[in-house]
């Protein structure tokens, strides 16, 4: 065996002495023999003749000793590869068009596949990840308040373990830099349970366990992100022990979390954890771990082995019964659900495997797009080479030699086209996993390629080239060559045309589906762009700040922030200034429980939610948004003065339940408040929600130490921040600011998934588009070739260029149209998908369908162009005359 | 006869070292001129035993002072000899036998 193979490599590597020493060997032989002969008596003519014709055919041996040493499939593999390389270069056309379809193929798909497997599909990383379940209390978007955790924790006999965490955005300071603010990174609170919950191992120190997290303020400990570790601290491994500093306060490191672990959020990545105990220090001036009707806490459990997620779901509503009997007047029509961990329990799940779902759709619709254009131009290849074949036969090439040689061929498109494949979809998961979203916030992906489906999409595709390339060699090795050779002739070409016509015809259906798509997201987007706000971005810069932090009293907070106000009005430039202790369509939103005063409570219903901003005088001119009845909140609505507040229409009609709501009185926990003014509907959670009741109240009655400043002014926007937080250093120095920029840039983080989502079906849009254009172009080359007698002899009788053109593009115009009508109905039938893909987009858009057909019939017609133009520059003779 | 001529190589080389035309001029001297082939025919053989690991083959000085590529016999060459040898014996008895039967004598 080991001979065998140093026999063949010897043959492999050291080819030419290989050969060398065999004529040397024969050589001697020779001369031998003719020095015998000679020393015989023989002249040295004679003996020279004489041992030549003893030996026989020098060649014929070599060969058969070449052989011998199991070489000649080499030679045979090294002619192929050498034809193979030589007919492709001949044809460059045809090897681009096989060999980008196959990049794309397999590329794109790759690609696709593995991005949305890293982003969704991917388990957590934590130990047994198919155990742990998302608790989620029904018709909440996800939390549920820490003391109906802390009852869950204790009772819920079906699960080994439940963990509550909170994403809370944490000023930082490693103390690295001298003099360098504190960095705004975001981090989770998170119970003294959750490690061990998840079973994760730290890749430093040590994690907080369960004892770590009993007192309140008591466990300034904290766990750094892996990436965290590296770019903050040049991954010290000195960091465990060392004393931090978060929003002032010091904190021991006392572990890193391993690499890849960024918590139980995909899109939401922690940098630190901080145990839960800590959340007064964390959110300063808003201690809620006490309260049981703020739902802010987010609970991930580990089911107990064995048990199923229907009896979990029974075990946690049997508690929430209990918990609403305890708690009626919170916890009224208390229930939980399970659901998929990472994604906000179902708030994002559903949009995001609608969104999977449409885009591997996709992704396969281009694999197939990409196999089909490959299997047509391959295919009339090989139906133009049918003669050549044909002669090959005739003059003796064996048919398996011939099969042989379009299957070198094929492969050697394959292991290019695959290649050049694999190095895109390699090269776009490094450009993914690099890339940093362009928004305020932590947005990782790290894409690893697929081997699978790199594996997958190759095959299929090679496949589909490999067998479309040796069908012609079936069909040739069948055919007579004596017919094949006669002059013209043409293999059988009424029954090729339908599978070619087929292939065009479905392949420009699918590009319709493709492009109505990325157009229909496109449109979406632009939709989401121009939708009302509620309030005009445009102008806004906006800087927070944290009261409670610096250290200030209930009077000296408010004091400061008119202070504060009076000073940015001040500025050049500036129209108007005001507070709100958020803004709408940022992460920070409040919601209360709220009914009409003046009416019964429906106690079957409980109370309708509403989200609540308390707001500053001023605060809807300087957000653009419409006061529609009564007034604004102004100055005179001070502590002392009886309590107000502002409502939207929303609140208006469902709340209140009349069109006048101006003078009535909202319940609002123990007291009640009057509404005194009403302003228009906004968009305040999300950009695709539907109407949603809002209140604002005075900051002067309702204070809160969270406040982000909004500034409206004519100034660029970055002069005007600039001068915002000047004007706050000179009333006080040490005061954090965070969140700065414009109100613009804020919603660029809700817009973020949709953008990207535009952008990936845009790529799929014109990849689409490509294949389609590369597989008519060659479709229609190829019937010019194959037609260019028959062009010839009516060019020669007097045809027209307008008779030549409708010849030459009459089919392929044909099939354009009707692969266009097919794609058409696909994309209408596909359309409740596609809409589900991108928010706002109207699946029956008329206008899309109505551009697809347009840009395909384009597309079409420019990628004829070419072929079309060189039927008409056919000169007869040439055409004529014998190939 | 097929495989005669591997079999009269492998007895030639295993009288001692060979190059090409030695194993020829050896087993025209071993058949008493018997052998007609075309001499050429003789290095495919060669090359198919060496490939086969029957023989190994190295490069030495002739007699003449010349580069000449001497082969001789593996080990597995040696056991492949005696167990040709053996049943071509047996083959040659039985064949000798069966072709001295005179009429009458069955």
């Amino acid at each position: 065996m080991w001979r065998r193979i140093a026999s063949i490599a010897r043959g492999l590597f050291r080819r030419a002495a290989v050969e060398r020493d065999m004529a040397d060997e024969m050589r001697f032989h020779l001369d031998a023999r003719i020095a015998d002969l000679v020393s015989a008596g023989a002249t040295r003519d004679a003996a020279a003749r004489q041992a030549r014709l003893e030996f026989g055919a020098v060649d014929n041996y070599q060969e058969q000793c070449r052989e011998a040493r199991g070489l000649a499939w080499l030679d045979d593999l090294r002619g192929d590869l050498l034809y193979a390389f030589r007919t492709l270069a001949r044809s460059p056309g045809f090897a681009a068009v096989a060999i980008v379809s196959l990049a794309l193929g397999i590329g794109a798909n790759t690609l696709a596949f593995s991005a949305v497997y890293s982003l969704v599909l991917k388990p957590l990383p934590i130990n047994r990840p198919n155990e742990v379940a998302f608790v989620q209390p029904v018709g909440s978007v996800a939390g549920m308040s820490f003391p109906n955790y802390r009852d869950l924790r204790d009772r819920a006999v079906t699960f080994a373990g439940l963990a509550g965490y909170r994403i809370s955005p944490m000023n930082i300071d490693v103390g690295g830099g001298a003099g360098a603010p504190p960095r705004r990174t975001w981090g989770y609170l998170a119970t003294g349970n959750y490690f061990d919950v998840l079973g994760v191992t730290p890749a430093l120190g040590r994690f907080f366990h369960a004892d770590d997290d009993r007192r309140p303020g008591d466990a300034p400990l904290v766990v750094l992100g892996h990436d965290y570790w590296t770019t903050h601290t040049a991954a010290d491994p000195g960091i465990v022990g060392r004393t931090i500093r978060i929003n002032r306060l010091q904190y021991t490191v006392i572990g890193v979390a391993p690499r890849g672990f960024r918590g139980t959020e995909r899109f939401y990545p922690a940098e630190a954890w901080v145990p839960m105990m800590m959340q007064a220090q964390i959110e300063i001036g808003n201690p809620w771990l006490e309260r049981r009707a703020t739902g802010n806490t987010w609970v991930i459990g580990r089911l107990k082995t064995g048990v199923s997620p229907a009896a979990a779901t029974a075990n946690l509503n049997a508690i929430a019964a209990d918990l609403a009997r305890d708690y009626p007047d919170v916890n009224k029509s208390l229930r939980f659900k399970l659901a998929q961990p990472g994604f906000v329990g179902d708030a994002l799940g559903q949009p995001v495997a609608a969104f999977t779902v449409g885009l591997l759709a996709l992704a396969a619709l281009v694999l197939v797009i990409a196999c089909a254009n490959l299997a047509s131009v391959v295919a009339a290849r090989g139906a133009d080479r049918q003669r050549e074949l044909a002669i090959r036969i005739s003059i003796g090439a064996g048919r398996w030699r011939i099969v042989r040689q379009l299957l070198t061929e094929s492969l050697v498109i394959a292991v290019i086209g695959g290649a050049a494949g694999c190095a895109m979809a390699t090269a776009g998961a490094r450009a993914l996993s690099a890339w940093h979203a362009p928004i305020d916030f932590p947005v990782q992906m790290d894409v690893t390629l697929d081997r699978t489906v790199l594996a997958f999409a190759s095959v299929v595709s090679i496949v589909a080239g490999v067998l479309f390339g040796v069908a012609p060699a079936r069909r040739a090795s069948t055919v007579d060559p004596s017919a094949a050779l006669k002059d013209g002739y043409e293999a059988d070409s009424r029954r090729r045309y339908p599978l070619r016509d087929l292939l065009v015809g479905g392949q420009v259906a699918l590009c319709f589906v493709i492009v109505a798509a990325s157009l229909l997201s496109l449109r979406g987007l632009q939709e989401a762009l121009t939708m009302p706000l509620g309030f005009d971005p445009r102008g806004v810069t906006m800087v927070g700040f944290e009261l409670g932090l610096g250290g200030y009293s209930h009077d000296e907070g408010q004091r400061f922030q008119q202070r504060a106000l009076e000073a940015a009005q001040r500025l050049p430039g500036v129209t108007s200034a005001a507070y709100g202790n958020s803004l709408p369509l940022s992460i920070d939103q409040s919601r209360a429980n709220v009914s009409r005063a003046d009416r019964p409570v429906d106690s079957a219903a409980g109370l309708p939610l509403a989200i609540r901003y308390e707001v500053s005088p001023g605060y809807f001119r300087t957000l653009g948004t419409r006061l529609l009845k009564g007034r604004d909140i102004d100055w005179s609505d001070a502590a002392d003065r009886p309590l107000v507040a502002v409502i939207n229409a929303a609140f208006g009609r469902t709340v209140m339940q009349t069109d006048d709501p101006v003078g009535l009185r909202i319940r609002w926990g123990r007291g009640s408040i009057e509404v005194v003014g009403v302003v228009e509907d906004g968009k305040y959670q999300s950009l695709t929600e539907a109407a949603t009741p809002a209140m604002f109240v005075p900051m002067q009655q309702f204070y809160n130490t969270t406040t982000t400043m909004i500034v409206r002014s004519v100034m660029p926007p970055e002069q005007i921040v600039a001068a915002t937080r000047q004007a706050i250093a000179a009333l006080d120095p040490e005061l954090t600011l965070y969140g700065t920029g414009t109100v613009e840039q804020m919603l660029g983080f809700v817009l973020f998934p949709n953008q990207m989502a535009a952008i990936a079906l845009t790529a799929f849009g014109v990849l689409g588009l490509v294949l389609a254009a590369t597989g008519i172009n060659g479709t229609v080359a190829y019937a010019v070739s194959r037609r260019r007698r028959e062009i010839g002899i009516r060019v020669a009788v007097g045809a027209t260029r307008g008779r030549v053109l409708r010849l030459v593009l009459g089919r392929i115009i044909m099939l354009i149209a009707a692969g266009a009508a097919v794609g058409a109905v696909l994309a209408f039938a596909g359309a409740r998908l596609l809409a589900s893909i991108v928010y706002q987009a109207s699946p029956h858009d008329p206008l899309v369908f109505g551009g697809v057909a347009v840009v395909l019939v384009f597309v079409g017609i420019a990628s004829c162009w070419a072929p079309a133009l060189r039927s008409l520059r056919i000169a007869p003779m040439t055409a004529l005359r014998p190939e | 006869m097929p495989g005669t001529l591997d079999l009269l190589i492998l007895k030639a080389v295993s009288l001692g070292p060979l190059h090409g035309y030695g194993v020829l001029l050896r087993v025209q001297q071993i058949t008493g001129g018997g052998l007609t082939i075309e001499q050429g025919a003789l290095y495919p053989a060669l090359y198919r035993l060496e490939h086969r690991g029957l023989l190994d083959a190295e490069w030495g000085t002739s007699d003449n002072n010349r580069r000449a590529r001497f082969y001789t016999l593996s080990p597995a060459g040696r056991k492949r000899l005696r167990d040709e040898t053996q049943s071509w014996r047996h083959m040659a008895a039985a064949m000798a036998a069966a072709l001295g039967v005179e009429p009458g004598e069955l």
